[in-house]
């Protein structure tokens, strides 16, 4: 039999650990399980090596070959710029998914009920549920981007990669992890207030598909303008995240989560 | 510990538990029955601090559950009715997961978990991913999980479902031990042997209204005035339903099995059994009928659910009912 303490009624309230350390724990939770989880790495996987090689070897290699001059040349250093940012939003597509399933997705297996039924705030669940979905494909974005560069090295050759201009591939490789935790953050949202995985994919789908395909178009339309706005469309970006996240964590109630079943 | 008056629920113009008031004092058990969509999730995700009461009120190990839900789920273990576990984890990392989110330091979480791995024997498949795992170790995991922190108030929904013999008999004494141990525990359940054995009160709640709530004793005893009696003879005798029709008191005699030609084991109903069972001895004996035995039959909690079920409409109990017993 166990030790089973008798009710001390005297005793004073459980310490409960910080917010941010349970905040971790969720989302390193989340994020270990989502990297084993084989749909999701596989389509990653697809994603971050598939993506930058079909990249490289279909798009960039005939403009590559094609660039015997200097006004060809700086177009294929721009292009190459911009595919860093398409580069990295596939794999990022990973978090999103991930994402639709934290609520939703658990809620229908059962496993959502115990983790609200503890005293972790409402503000570290939802952080910790979108920073868990963030983090895989973080990972993934970042193996994408070193097999895009290496590619770029290798295929096209070191002269070619030289030509790829340090301020562009960072500010468009910087663009990256913000779009996803906006996206992780919407989706995680949905999934909260829908009662099946699928309707949170779908409706993340309808809500994301124009923002994405207009990030993308920022994105194309930065590849001209200085690196300050393109910097500045950044840090933009970073506060919108910070915004959305802060109105999603404000207004996201396990209680919501409970009614929806 | 677990105190409601009125307690309510609503989603949208759907009510899915009305006025349910309960008491149940530290160190005692109440099983909560009823088919299911009746409210007792429901019930219990309010009290668990989950959802929000939209109506009345109710307190958890002293706090209110619409002020204080926070401080509730720190002092509750809940049960779901599915094991609902992180089935990539193993069962350690697992529990070590949800023994830090209820604050618990390292050094005791350790010990807890070791100590509630070896009372469920799940040691020899502690660094096991629990996807394989059968339904009744996910279960035994599930209340590892519940226990962990040592919760004042307990929620246990089937928690002997899916567990052999053995472990379920384990799971059952353990409810006791904690019972004794001055834990409130509410016990959703189908089973209503296991409700008769543990629980001090058993509460019945319909379409999100409780329509009973007493002792199993109690409510056996109030369900009908009427006891089944079961005489059995030596030899069949032909007119043992007739004679038994005769007497004052006797109520719906028939034969088992029916067989109204040679009646060896007949049944009645009465409201008196002290008067009329031996009213019964007397005429079957005078007419020759040679008895061996004349049970009275207890009704069981089955039968009080069954026939609260049955019954069309019932007032919601107060909770001056509820505190008086």
């Amino acid at each position: 039999m166990i030790d089973v303490e008798p009710v001390d009624e005297t005793v004073a309230a459980p310490v409960l650990p910080s917010a941010l350390l349970t905040t971790w724990r969720i989302a390193r939770r989340a994020a270990v399980e989502s990297l084993h989880d084989r749909a999701t790495y596989t389509m990653s996987l697809i994603f971050a090596v598939v993506l930058p090689l079909g990249v490289v070897i279909g798009v960039l290699r005939p403009e590559s070959l094609a660039a015997n001059t200097a006004a060809r040349a700086a177009s294929l250093a721009t292009l190459m710029g911009v595919y860093v940012l398409i580069v990295g939003l596939g794999p990022s597509s990973g978090a999103m998914n991930i994402a639709a399933g934290v609520f939703a997705g658990e809620k229908e297996k059962g496993n959502l009920a115990p983790l609200l039924a503890t005293p972790a705030s409402n503000l570290s669940i939802f952080a910790g549920k979108v920073l868990g979905s963030v983090i895989p494909a973080w990972l993934y974005i970042l193996l994408a981007e070193a097999i895009y560069l290496v590619a770029l090295a290798t295929i096209l050759g070191p002269d070619r990669l030289r030509l790829l201009s340090v301020s562009l591939w960072f500010s468009m490789a910087a663009l990256v992890p913000p779009i996803t935790v906006l996206g992780a953050a919407v989706s995680s949202f949905i999934s909260s207030r829908v009662r099946t995985y699928n309707a949170a994919q779908m409706a993340t789908g309808l809500a994301l598909t124009p923002v994405m395909g207009l990030l993308i178009g920022v994105g194309f339309a930065l590849r001209d303008q200085g690196s300050g706005l393109r910097l500045a469309c950044v840090a933009g970006l970073v506060a919108l995240d910070l915004l959305i996240l802060r109105l999603a964590a404000g207004t996201w109630r396990r209680e919501e989560v409970m009614a929806h079943q | 510990m677990i105190e409601t008056f009125d307690l309510g629920r609503r989603f949208g113009d759907f009510v899915a538990v009305d006025r349910v008031s309960l008491r149940v004092p530290a160190g005692s058990v109440l099983a909560l029955l009823g088919p299911n969509g009746a409210g007792k999730t429901t019930t219990v995700r309010m009290l668990a601090g989950l959802l929000a009461p939209t109506e009345g009120t109710a307190t958890v190990a002293g706090f209110d559950a619409r002020r204080d839900p926070a401080a509730i789920r720190a002092r509750v273990g809940l049960v779901t009715d599915v094991p609902g576990l992180y089935e990539r984890m193993t069962t350690g990392a697992y529990l070590d997961f949800f023994g830090a989110m209820y604050g618990m330091p390292a050094p005791a979480r350790v010990r807890r978990v070791e100590e509630l791995i070896g009372f469920f024997e799940l040691a020899d498949h502690r660094t096991e991913r629990m996807a394989g795992f059968s339904k009744g170790m996910k279960q035994k995991v599930a209340l590892a999980r519940a226990l962990l922190h040592s919760p004042d108030v307990l929620f246990l929904d089937e928690p002997t479902s899916a567990l052999d013999p053995i472990a379920a008999r384990a799971v059952r004494e353990l409810i006791v031990s904690l019972k004794h141990a001055r834990r409130a525990i509410i016990l959703c359940t189908h089973d209503l042997d296991e409700a008769e054995r543990l629980a001090d009160q058993v509460a019945i709640i319909r379409g999100g209204r409780l329509i009973a709530c007493d002792t199993p004793a109690g409510l056996r005893a109030a369900g009908s005035s009427a006891v089944m009696v079961r005489v059995e003879l030596a030899e069949p005798h032909p007119a043992a339903l007739v004679l038994l029709d005769t007497v004052a008191g006797v109520l719906d005699p028939w034969v088992v099995p029916y067989d109204v030609a040679q009646p060896k084991v007949l049944e009645y109903r009465t409201a008196d059994p002290r008067a009329v069972n031996p009213r019964v001895v007397a005429r079957l004996s005078a007419d020759g009928a040679a008895i061996v035995s004349i049970t009275c039959q207890t009704r069981t909690l089955e039968d009080v659910y069954v026939d609260q079920l049955n019954t069309r409409e019932h007032p919601p109990i107060s909770l001056k009912a509820a505190v008086a017993r």
